[in-house]
């Protein structure tokens, strides 16, 4: 399998007053096409900061990050603006739909993005991906008018809804029930399995990594432990 | 239309109104001042061309823009009508007072009814000339606006009451006249006028007729009627620097109103433009999402502007008379002005949410 992503040697340094606080020390990770890598760890030991490295929201103080080959580390912020739009999904915690669009019209945002302008209108693939999460009868619906599950889903939609090489999940169930958390983490599995989209997904629960193919595990800013 | 800046405004229906209010009042302020100074430019220039004689023979400061005086003797009128080359002289006062309204002045003029009426091809075109002391007649215009036929009954000085004996056309000068006599009679001012209306046999010899009348009677003041308009646009110096300064606070306050509104919305919504960063939103994209909902507001505005102008002139019109002509060149300045005032308003708010950090504005309460 192909190498999609590929950190090396990553450090962050972050500056608080006259302290630097040390988040990442020496990351190191691959993940191939179609992998699915759930990442452990207690609070603070820096898997959001990892996860914001991989999708080029942050530079990393040192090291490097290839994603399908592109040096993020090195880009500008504009270079990794666009390899984010090209090539990643982002699914967040807090699910972070825009409250005044409906489902569909979340979804059109994204794909409006992706096509750098007002085309990249694809009506057929919106159903189609509202109809694999079940959310036919929710297209019309606001997030304010969604349950908290429907909700995931619909962040979900909208990362896959590009087709982008990599999904980047923060805590995906983190704000569900066991109920939703599940259908949500099966809906995940279900994605990576159809559609080959490599997904790197961090979690506290091991319920949640147990889905994953590979569960990479944290602490104090470096990885200690990478199960198969 | 783009659904993420109508579904923005939708959001936020007050503040996005609040937008539209200030840049409408920008705009209506504009079009309204320059409305009503070319309105009333145009009018006081439509009344002095139908004044047939060319020459007013006044006393220096007999009479301003705000003010006038009779101190003028009536015993020139027989010595101007000696001087070569003048076919008629016709006394005039003309009384110049605050509307009754509070707002604006009015002015009304004593006459020799006849003698002013051949001088300047008049008609009366219903009733009769004034004679009494308490008659006035007005023109069509004022008929109209006051809704006063002859047989009615107008208030010229204070709450003295005159009735209207007749109306006149052309519109020439003051809109209510009455006779010389009855004037002088108000005003205490026998044998007085304001100034003498001169009309030439050949009025292409009216330079050579005046100098002849400054000759023969130095020290008195000698105007064309052809420079009236000039003369009033010289009463006010700086009305074009007025207009100028007006129209510059209209657009600073378009942009600011824009500004405060888009700066508010980008600060309650970092989190959303959070949301555009990690989707793979592009600086551009992000500042063009959001000076497009500025313009939105601020076309929105001008539309409203345009509307409370109209809508306000009208009504000033009719309650107090005066007169609003709106120009081709000055509503577009408003539009450009709500638009682009609005749009550079939005600009650094605009630039500000593209350059946040997306992970510090994902994460932003």
């Amino acid at each position: 399998m192909k190498t999609i992503l590929q950190a090396e040697n990553l450090a962050k340094i972050y500056r608080v007053g006259s302290v630097d606080v040390h988040a990442l020390r020496g990351v190191s990770l691959e993940a191939a096409e179609g992998d699915f890598v759930a990442i452990m760890g207690p609070s603070g030991c820096g898997k959001s900061t990892l996860l914001h490295l991989l999708g080029g929201l942050l530079t990393p103080s040192s090291g490097r990050i290839l994603v399908d080959g592109e040096d993020l580390a090195a880009a500008s912020d504009a270079e990794r603006t666009d390899i984010r739009r090209r090539k990643i999904g982002f699914v967040f915690q807090r699910f972070n739909l825009f409250p005044t669009l409906t489902a569909e019209g979340n979804l059109r945002l994204a794909e409006r993005i992706h096509a750098r302008s007002n085309g990249g209108d694809d009506p057929a693939r919106r159903r189609e991906v509202l109809r694999l999460l079940r959310l036919e009868d929710k297209m019309h619906h606001k997030p304010l008018e969604l349950s908290g599950g429907e909700q995931q889903r619909v962040a979900l939609a909208r990362a896959i809804v590009t087709r982008p090489a990599i999904i980047l999940a923060d805590e995906p169930t983190g704000n569900l029930d066991s109920e939703n958390s599940q259908i949500v983490l099966s809906m995940l599995r279900e994605l990576n399995e159809r559609f080959g989209q490599t997904i790197v997904m961090i979690t506290h629960n091991p319920e949640a990594a147990a889905v994953s193919r590979r569960i990479v595990h944290m602490r104090d800013g470096q990885i200690t432990k990478s199960d198969r | 239309m783009d659904s993420i800046v109508v579904a923005n405004i939708r959001q936020r229906p007050i503040r996005a109104l609040v937008s539209m209010i200030g840049v409408a009042l920008g705009v209506s302020l504009v079009l309204l001042f320059t409305g009503l100074a070319r309105g009333m430019s145009n009018d006081v220039e439509r009344r002095s061309a139908n004044v047939r004689a060319e020459i007013m023979f006044t006393r220096p400061g007999s009479q301003e823009l705000i003010s006038s005086m009779a101190n003028l003797s009536t015993k020139y009128v027989e010595q101007l009508q000696q001087i070569e080359g003048v076919e008629a002289a016709v006394p005039m006062i003309l009384y110049v007072f605050q509307s009754g309204r509070g707002f604006g002045i009015e002015r009304v003029e004593g006459v020799d009814w006849a003698p002013f009426a051949e001088m300047n091809q008049m008609r009366i075109v219903a009733g009769r000339p004034p004679e009494a002391v308490d008659e006035v007649v007005i023109d069509q215009t004022k008929a109209r606006n006051s809704k006063t036929t002859v047989g009615g009954m107008l208030q010229v000085f204070g709450k003295q009451p005159y009735r209207v004996v007749g109306i006149y056309a052309p519109e020439s000068g003051a809109r209510v006249k009455m006779s010389l006599a009855a004037m002088q009679d108000a005003l205490e001012v026998t044998g007085k006028c304001t100034y003498i209306l001169v009309r030439c046999r050949n009025t292409d010899e009216q330079v050579e007729v005046a100098q002849r009348i400054d000759r023969q009677l130095p020290g008195n003041r000698i105007q064309f009627t052809r420079d009236v308009m000039t003369n009033i646009e010289r009463s006010i110096p700086y009305l074009g620097v007025f207009l100028r300064v007006l129209t510059g606070l209209a657009a600073v306050v378009s942009a600011l109103v824009v500004m405060l509104a888009m700066y508010t919305t980008i600060t309650e919504r970092t989190s959303e433009i959070g949301i555009l960063k990690a989707l793979g939103a592009s600086r551009r994209y992000i500042i063009v999402e959001i000076e497009k909902e500025a313009l939105l507001i601020s076309v929105i505005g001008c539309t409203l502007g345009f509307i409370v102008a109209i809508c306000a002139g009208s009504l000033i019109h009719r309650t107090y008379g005066l007169m609003f002509e709106y120009g081709w060149a000055w509503a577009i300045t408003a539009a450009l002005i709500g638009t682009l005032g609005g749009a550079l308003g939005a600009l650094y708010p605009a630039v500000r949410a593209a350059n946040l950090d997306p992970v510090t504005a994902l994460s932003y309460e």
